[in-house]
């Protein structure tokens, strides 16, 4: 018993104070970059930036999911499937059944767990090529099985007339609502991201993506931890995914094909897949593009994979990278 | 028409689509193999020799039949370009590797798209009339696409077993460190089974564009089914591969016939979900080394 004690010499206070890796140059840089961003919209108050924002925290919420995915080395390619497996499930119910919209949302979230788990017990024992071909695979299954399914999925026409979301009677269609809406479920999202990525778990996922048969020899079982990691991305997508039903308010299996995954891919690695942070930052650089080039398309797509290529290429940290190494320069360590 | 005549003309169907879906596999393969890279760009370069082929007989008027050399001389040096400027850096990297290769997928098919437009263009077939054997009536087009696809899988067999350049390059795939050990230079050997493989998506894009029709978004079917064949024959196994295009073509075509395309491709999907299940390695496949 005493021993037991010893070990753990910390005070039982210690645990409530704010951990000390959160008080860092890096988090303060994010913060004074952030912080101010995040209430730009609100000081702004045009219908147009409030729709950006709340794309931009759509994206940063469904690419954090890879984020998370690709901590052990896996990139899936099911990703979009994931989403769309969400807003399916939290559209149905809040049509067919009447779910309140954030009871809709755990729905999604079950969904999307269900779905993720039985796909990784099955494909995650794969060498990473079989994995991704698998994942590739399973996209396209995930719309077809929607499209073989009109009755359940409206079919090629989608479903259309999704209620706006309304959370304890509270309507928040209008858009500074749903910004504050999703602007604080990113926040809870990079939350729990960050609690994964810091536990013991997140560290087991380091060990796995460093050096695996070092960590199989520590007694780390990577099937394990593959398939949390899997989980636990595909769940942040699913909900990702119903509050972008919520949102747009139509969601067809053409919403959710390998091109949603791709996208996702690019905002991760551009922003920066060794940060928690890099989801945000790629989101915030890469969604309002498209809205407000839209004549350049095809040149912009260009544009993304020559990004891309050089991004990988010449600063595999991404954007994040970037400022990670700012924020160390100004602490002053190297 | 009779349904036996029904029956043949849907399996000759069957039998070109597993033709192209060899093409698709067999160099997806040597890509795989030779770079270590699942290459998402592997349809576009398909598309590319669409493309080619279309310009050289439509546009510059050279015989349908030199189309396919063409297509393939084209694509294959586009090839050594993007695994110099793309690829070579990723070499071994499997996941970076794999993601650059989505990148240039978006770079080609864009560019296509802004080069030659959205719409989907007709070329003329190989040939006109029909074939006859006995009471069976078959396109001549359609037997032609078939012969040529069996003709460039001989040729690109002869080559990789009974030439130097094969050898070296199947030397590499099977393992680098030996070969290199040998004398063989992997910065020659690299780009060449690159150039290869995409050459064969380009020969498959020639042969099936006067069949389908040549726009910039026609390479993401047979990427999907050259995946799907790998899944089920195995990756990295030829006999493998051959067995599993030949039987996804003939499955694709009939089910289509007779139940409509999208169960064809969902059985398709279905069949290759249980041989993941059940072997993991494929039909053919051997067990993967790890590293």
């Amino acid at each position: 018993m005493s021993e037991l004690q010893q070990t753990n010499p910390v005070p039982a206070t210690a645990k409530w104070k704010i951990p000390q890796e959160f008080l860092t140059a890096k988090s303060a840089t994010y913060c004074a970059l952030f912080l101010p961003l995040a209430a730009l919209p609100l000081l702004i108050d045009s219908s147009f930036v409030y729709h950006i924002a709340i794309l931009v925290c759509l994206n940063a919420i469904i690419t954090s999911g890879l984020g998370v995915i690709v901590r052990v080395d896996q990139l899936s390619l099911a990703h979009g499937a994931f989403a769309g497996i969400g807003a399916y499930a939290s559209a149905l119910a809040v049509i067919k059944l009447g779910v309140p919209f954030l009871l809709s949302l755990v729905l999604a979230a079950l969904a999307a767990g269900v779905a993720a788990v039985l796909l990784g017990r099955l494909v995650l024992g794969l060498k990473g090529v079989y994995f991704v071909l698998a994942t590739f695979a399973f996209n396209e299954l995930f719309r077809m099985i929607m499209l073989l399914l009109p009755e359940i999925s409206g079919g090629t026409n989608g479903l259309s007339n999704i209620p706006a979301a309304e959370i304890a009677g509270l309507e928040i269609s209008s858009k500074p609502g749903f910004y504050i809406f999703i602007a604080l479920a990113l926040a809870a999202t990079l939350l729990v991201v960050w609690m994964i990525l810091r536990s013991p778990i997140g560290r087991a996922f380091d060990a796995i993506s460093g050096n695996l048969p070092l960590a199989q020899a520590s007694g780390i079982p990577p099937r394990r931890y593959q398939i949390l990691a899997f989980t636990s991305g595909s769940v942040i997508a699913g909900v990702g995914g119903g509050i972008m039903a919520a949102y747009v308010g139509f969601i067809s299996p053409e919403s959710f094909t390998f091109w949603f995954s791709v996208n996702t891919i690019i905002m991760l690695i551009v922003g920066g897949r060794y940060s928690i942070m890099g989801p945000v930052l790629g989101a915030l650089l890469l969604t309002p593009l498209p809205e407000v080039l839209r004549s350049t398309g095809q040149l912009q797509q260009i544009i993304y994979g020559v990004c891309l290529i050089a991004i990988l290429r010449f600063m595999p940290g991404g954007v994040s990278g970037l400022i990670d190494r700012f924020a160390e320069l100004m602490s002053g360590r190297k | 028409m009779s349904f036996e005549a029904f029956l043949i003309q849907t399996g000759v169907n069957g039998l070109i689509l597993g033709a192209l879906y060899l093409l698709m596999a067999v160099g997806f393969t040597l890509v795989f193999g030779s770079l270590r890279v699942v290459n998402f760009a592997h349809g576009e370069f398909y598309m590319l020799g669409g493309f080619a082929a279309y310009f050289t007989t439509v546009t510059m008027g050279l015989p349908a039949i030199a189309s396919i050399p063409l297509a393939f001389l084209f694509v294959a040096v586009l090839g050594l370009f993007c695994e110099r400027a793309v690829f070579r850096p990723f070499r071994g990297d499997e996941l970076n590797g794999m993601i650059a290769s989505i990148g240039l997928a978006l770079i080609l098919q864009n560019g296509a798209l802004m080069l030659f437009g959205p719409m989907p263009l007709a070329m003329p077939p190989f040939a006109e009339g029909l074939t006859r054997f006995g009471s069976i009536v078959i396109p001549t087009s359609r037997l032609l696409a078939i012969v040529i696809s069996a003709a460039v899988l001989a040729i690109f067999y002869v080559v990789m077993m009974h030439t130097r350049v094969g050898r070296a390059v199947r030397a590499m795939v099977q393992d680098a460190e030996v070969a290199s050990t040998f004398g063989i230079h992997p910065g020659l050997v690299y780009p060449l089974g690159f150039a290869l493989g995409v050459g064969l998506a380009a020969v498959a894009g020639a042969v099936m564009a006067p069949l389908f029709s040549v726009s910039p978004f026609t390479g993401h079917t047979p990427l999907l089914k050259a995946f799907l064949v790998v899944v089920l024959g195995g990756l990295g196994s030829i006999p493998g591969a051959a067995i599993a295009s030949l039987a996804v073509g003939l499955i694709e075509s009939y089910t289509a016939t007779f139940y409509g395309s999208l169960a064809a491709d969902g059985l398709i999907l279905l069949l290759a979900v249980i041989m993941l299940v059940m072997r993991p390695n494929g039909l053919l496949g051997r067990a993967m080394r790890v590293g």
